[in-house]
């Protein structure tokens, strides 16, 4: 069976893929002076910044993997004034009684109580679609991370600079 | 401003067919005062905000949301809604002091 081989091409790159992500770990406890469980972002997606989110993140989703795409998060490239800060959050995933989109999390990084809001939603929608308006401290990544009725999570991210600090 | 804490509105389009996936607009004026400010004089304004929504269509909830003093004030939400019977969209806005405001209108056919 070719699938069957000792070590595939794709087990060598998970085995690289594993080895840099420890190496990665390694450069983050080296950098804060303790011991530090961040989990390490998939390329291209933004740092876990602090053990607040990296708390956050867990509680939500566990160890079940964050994977970029199916949501999308459009949200000014600069904010003016932090206190009124346009979110757009978009899925284009089935809303239908057995596929379905049951949250979207809207974590602001760098707010002082990240977890900004929670949407839960259901098959009576019809799609996910979600305008809102936040106040945001300074510039900061924003995470839009919704959660399927079947357990997968996917998530979008927005760098937003914050002229005006809108959280006091 | 005028308004009071807990006026609520519900706008959803003029013409709706049966079936139709509906873009449904609110906003409720509320301060969302997030407890790190202070007063002119230098008194702290403790934090005063909407921390629940629940959204109901036809007596059967369809939505809830969590909110934290993270929301700008006088929220505003945009959400879809199928529109698929003749029946009352209701929201209701809880607060962190306990008040309760409610809203509702009627989806009804064109």
């Amino acid at each position: 069976m070719p699938g069957s081989t000792p070590c595939s091409r794709r087990d060598f790159l998970r085995v690289g893929g594993l080895a840099a992500a420890g190496i990665a770990g390694v450069g983050v406890m080296v950098r804060s002076g303790r011991l530090l469980a961040l989990p390490v972002p998939a390329l291209g997606d933004p740092e876990v910044p602090n053990e607040i989110v990296a708390g956050i993140l867990k509680n939500l989703f566990g160890d079940r993997p964050i994977r970029k795409g199916n949501i999308s998060l459009d949200m000014p490239l600069v904010a003016e004034d932090g206190r009124v800060v346009p979110v757009f959050i978009e899925s284009h995933l089935p809303m239908t009684a057995e596929q379905y989109v049951k949250a979207v999390h809207l974590i602001v990084d760098f707010n002082p109580d990240p977890h900004l809001a929670a949407y839960h939603l259901t098959p009576a929608l019809g799609s996910v679609e979600i305008q809102t308006r936040i106040k945001m401290k300074r510039t900061t990544w924003v995470r839009a991370i919704l959660e399927t009725n079947t357990g997968d999570v996917w998530a979008d991210y927005a760098r937003v600079n914050v002229s005006l600090n809108g959280c006091g | 401003m005028t308004t009071t804490i807990g006026d609520a509105r519900i706008r959803v389009p003029d013409r709706i067919v049966r079936g139709d996936i509906i873009s449904v607009n609110s906003i409720i004026s509320h301060p969302m005062d997030t407890g790190f400010f202070r007063t002119a004089e230098g008194e702290p304004i403790p934090a005063y905000f909407i921390k629940d929504v629940v959204v109901t269509y036809g007596g059967k909830e369809v939505a809830r949301f969590e909110w934290t003093s993270g929301v700008s004030r006088d929220p505003v939400v945009r959400f879809t809604l199928k529109a698929d019977q003749e029946a009352p969209l209701a929201m209701v806005w809880t607060d962190n002091r306990g008040g309760v405001f409610r809203r509702s209108i009627n989806i009804a056919f064109a």
